[in-house]
């Protein structure tokens, strides 16, 4: 399931634990840096042991113990998490929060089984009976743990010169107001503006019993603006935004400028929106949101524990034709500054793009290190969890579909009636079937191959399986967006997603219009 | 340790650093959790986690962090950057505390002393069990998605200026299986659970077993139908989406902002005069009860919709000062990460006089939902399209299953048009109805 934010500042009502990230900022240095070290910067990569009470030596008597009962494998998930957010509401500065997050979590495999257990507690005798309980999922011979740790030093994919904790919060605060201004001066009819920056900065610190030992930084920054409008009885939203593992330089008033002015146009373009059609229509998705789609109806039912498990539909597809011949889909950890990228997943394989549909054909899954291993296939750097409070499960990173060779303006041409999605707010999917449901924030119809009036109400349905083999015609226009919260058994991980123009030939319209 | 010491502390030492009122919230939670599949454990997790979230006020500015550090340094830290946090936003008057102060805590017995001496064994055996009673149920149950059992307990307090100090401890534990019936590109899902205070009230393994199985056995073959305008039943396990929608509708800040469709249905009829709908977090032993809300205040017994009639909206106190009103609602906190604000606690939709199999009777050719994908309500527009699945009905009584169709109109419209209610409700969660019928909505399939 993934959920988008559509509102800034956020409703407080989707603030899950560390499922999000707007609002924004903190004037102060982050805690970690606080407590620390002679050279704050670089804190982790010279001095581990400084945010982490505990050297390689306890961390690898850790790992003995969390074998101490016959496992497989051990592993050690260090995380400290700092979250800024700041937001603008009704002209004024309202919200400045903070949080600090910091914990270990301990795994042990057998076969199938896995035992997890974590502590907030970072003190030695809390942690090691963290260990002693993880080790007892297992049972038979105790196998050693590797020597010595072998420090992995991964490529970067985070787009992060200027670390936005160390960014003063005046700065900002610049963005916000700029963004309102904008947004309040486009058009009478909005009624409200919010505007929301909010940053996370996340060390792990990743030691398992093979001797992998990694650490990494994860920065990500989000900015958005929603505005609402309002003319009579009829109401509406904009909203527009930019999240991804960016450094402060990414963000500046012009942005603000044009983000607030966006969101104040979507408003009052939807503005006069009819009620949305019912039935079987063609529809074309613009770039980007799209994405959503193939996140949704496909990427989850590519998983390998739902393979593994045989309970997706697409258990027995690799090598087979799942799509038509224009369709080629990724999973990129390596997309630079994206929402999903990762130079290790959260069991500490380096980040990676891997082809799922190559030309129509399912040629992968996404894979984490334990049903790569039961399946006999490769890992992916697949292997993510929310934080050290769960074991790491197979998901997405980037999904996006790449490029074809149709002009956008073609696709939108070769439609006779249908519809022209803009923007999708988000959806679900049970992997079982590949059902699934999305609703449009923004949306058209499209008549005699021109765009025309906005819809409201607009419901899409269907099942991944038979959109694949509906997809005809695909632009080469590429969009990859952030933002996104994908939930999975429990936990939410921030996704990318993106996808050119394309045309569905036939998809489920679900409107008040019969 | 002393947690409630802890938090008295935290609150005196924030009027010590500077703010005006402060307020703090604790919690520690023990959990564990076992996912059982085709007979073996394939998960086991224990936990202990804890932490504190900070608000305070400044000159009516707004301060709040969060840590789960409960070092003596660490908070301290955390109170100081609070207090700087505050100063970099802007007054505004409704911002502050509570107006109430402290009062006597009802003991609703939501803790049972029970669960900490149950050993592993015996709760993986009921995570084993379930699964296996439910995949023998049936020959076309072809996979698991396993079993599972899993019980927490936790200590929560809320601590604030005005000498609030509560503190009060429960347990929830559960257990149920989810299955897979069919093969191929006719595979189907189907799941079960009982959720309790107690152990002892848990439902029997035989009976959540059987229904998991029969969840997933049922909706095999499930078809899209034709787009037509016909009679739907919500059943009383879909009916709680549906009503997520109406209530997300009523937030007293949206109004203020005139953000919902809502905005000026107070005293109104948004409803059929058979819909009643109350918030009631005061039942003993009840899952979904809880002694105090989100901002300390004691829970009561609140109704939202009389015989179709709007009767309030929800705000916490800063929002019901914002928008000039008394509060009079509960305010929800989700965790010690994130302040309170305005909702809702334990909804209950009230029984109607009809008996279920007295809905269907009549009904030509119409729509039974037994599994809605969100909730359809757009808070903003006040239209309602959602993606379900269910039963064909035809002459009163369920043809064939149905997948891929969507319920499309007004939320409005589909309110006014319940015209009966059945008497069947089953209280299991925070959002409670029994089933009850529509008599028109277009549901949208397979041909324009």
């Amino acid at each position: 399931m993934l959920k988008l934010k559509m509102s800034y500042p956020l409703d407080r009502r989707t603030f899950l634990k560390k499922g999000i990230h707007a609002g924004a900022i903190l004037a102060s240095v982050p805690l970690w840096k606080f407590l620390a070290a002679k050279n704050p910067e670089t804190l982790l990569a010279e001095e581990p042991d400084a945010a982490l009470p505990l050297g390689q030596e306890e961390m690898k008597k850790l790992l003995e113990i969390s074998l101490g009962r016959g496992g497989e494998f051990a592993e050690l998930y260090f995380e400290r998490t700092v979250e800024n957010s700041i937001s603008l509401d009704e002209d004024k500065v309202t919200s400045a929060t903070r949080g600090l997050d910091m914990g270990v979590g301990f795994r042990v495999l057998q076969g199938e089984k896995t035992g997890y257990t974590f502590s907030g507690d970072l003190d030695f005798a809390r942690l090691k009976e963290a260990a002693e309980t993880a080790a007892l999922i297992a049972s038979g011979v105790v196998k050693a743990t590797a020597e010595k740790f072998t420090p992995l030093t991964p490529p970067s994919y985070y787009l992060v010169k200027v670390p936005p904790d160390s960014v003063a919060a005046k700065a900002k605060v610049d963005l916000l107001v700029k963004a309102n201004a904008a947004a309040r001066a486009f058009d009478k009819r909005i009624t409200q503006v919010g505007v929301g920056f909010g940053d996370t900065t996340k060390k792990i610190l990743i030691a398992n019993s093979e001797g992998l030992y990694v650490e990494d930084t994860q920065t990500l920054t989000s900015f958005g603006v929603g505005c609402a409008a309002l003319e009579g009885s009829k109401r509406s939203r904009g909203y527009e935004s930019k999240a991804g593992s960016f450094g402060f330089e990414h963000f500046d008033l012009s942005l603000a400028e044009e983000f607030g002015r966006k969101a104040a146009e979507m408003a009052i373009r939807t503005l006069p929106a009819d009620d949305a059609p019912a039935g079987e229509f063609p529809i074309v998705v613009a770039k980007g949101y799209g994405g959503i789609f193939f996140h949704e109806a496909i990427g989850h039912s590519l998983e390998a524990d739902g393979i593994r498990k045989k309970t997706s539909c697409f258990w027995e597809k690799l090598g087979q034709p799942i799509a038509t011949p224009v369709v080629t889909l990724v999973d990129d950890g390596t997309y630079k500054g994206g929402w999903g990228a990762v130079d290790v997943d959260d069991e500490g394989y380096v980040g990676h793009n891997t082809v799922l549909i190559d030309k129509g054909k399912c040629a992968a899954f996404i894979q984490d290190k334990l049903n790569a291993k039961l399946m006999k296939m490769e890992q992916t750097g697949n292997g993510r969890r929310q934080s050290y409070q769960s074991y790491p499960i197979p998901r997405m990173t980037n999904t996006y579909m790449m490029p074809g060779e149709s002009m956008p303006e073609d696709i939108i041409k070769s439609v006779a009636k249908g519809l022209y999605i803009v923007k999708i707010g988000g959806g679900n999917v049970e992997p079982t079937t590949g059902r699934f449901v999305f609703s449009v924030t923004e949306g058209y119809m499209i008549e005699g191959g021109a765009v025309k009036q906005p819809l409201k109400g607009i419901m899409l349905m269907g099942s991944g399986q038979d959109v694949l083999k509906n997809i005809t015609m695909v632009g080469n226009d590429l969009l990859v967006i952030g933002g996104g919260t994908c939930g999975k058994d429990g936990q939410s991980k921030e996704v990318g997603f993106g996808n050119p123009t394309l045309l569905v030939s036939k998809i489920t319209v679900g409107g008040k219009k019969a | 340790m002393d947690y409630k010491k802890l938090g008295e502390d935290v609150v005196k030492k924030a009027l010590k650093y500077g703010a005006e009122e402060a307020e703090a919230c604790f919690e520690n939670v023990l959990e564990f959790s076992v996912n059982v599949r085709k007979g073996e454990v394939e998960t086991l997790q224990k936990s202990v986690s804890k932490g504190l979230g900070l608000r305070l006020f400044i000159n009516k500015q707004l301060g709040f962090s969060y840590t789960s550090d409960l070092t003596p340094d660490s908070l301290e830290d955390t109170i100081r950057k609070t207090v700087d946090l505050a100063k970099i936003t802007e007054a505004k008057p409704w911002q502050g505390l509570p107006d109430f102060g402290p009062r006597a805590l009802p003991d609703l017995n939501l803790y049972d002393p029970e669960i900490a001496g149950i050993t592993d064994e015996k709760k993986i055996a009921i995570a084993r069990e379930v699964e296996k009673i439910a995949l023998a149920q049936d020959k076309r149950i072809t996979n698991s998605e396993g079993g599972e059992y899993s019980n927490r307990e936790r200590e929560a307090g809320i601590f604030n200026s005005k000498g609030i100090s509560y503190i009060f401890k429960e347990t929830v534990c559960g257990f149920g299986a989810s299955v897979i019936a069919g093969e191929g590109d006719n595979m189907q899902s189907g799941g079960w659970s009982s959720r309790k205070r107690f152990f002892k009230e848990l439902a029997p393994v035989e009976e959540v077993a059987k229904r998991a199985a029969q969840r997933a056995v049922e909706k095999l073959g499930a078809k899209p139908v034709e787009t037509k305008k016909v009679p739907v039943i919500f059943d009383r396990y879909a009916a709680p989406s549906f009503w997520m929608g109406v209530l997300s509708a009523l937030n007293g800040d949206a109004v203020f902002r005139k953000t919902t469709f809502m905005t000026d249905m107070l005293e109104k009829e948004i409803s059929s005069s058979l819909i009643t709908i109350i918030d009631d977090p005061t039942r003993p032993r009840f899952v979904a009860s809880v002694p105090f809300d989100g901002e300390g205040n004691v829970t009561r017994t609140n109704t939202i919709v009389d015989k179709g009639v709007l009767k309030m909206f929800f705000y916490d106190s800063q929002t019901a000062r914002k928008a000039g009103v008394k509060i009079n609602t509960m305010a929800r906190r989700y965790g010690f990460q994130s302040g309170p604000m305005a909702g809702f606690l334990c909804i209950v939709v009230d029984n109607g006089h009809d008996d279920s199999a007295s809905l269907f009777k009549d009904v030509k050719e119409g729509l039974l939902v037994t599994g809605m994908r969100g909730s359809g309500t757009d808070v903003t527009t006040g239209a309602f399209s959602v993606g379900c699945s269910g039963f064909w009905i035809v002459d009163g009584a369920k043809a064939f299953p149905v997948d891929g169709v969507t319920l499309g109109g007004t939320t409005l419209e589909v309110l006014k048009n319940i015209d009966k209610v059945a008497n069947d409700i089953d209280m299991r969660s925070g959002m409670n109805s029994p089933s009850f019928r529509v008599a028109e909505i277009t549901v949208g399939g397979k041909k324009a």
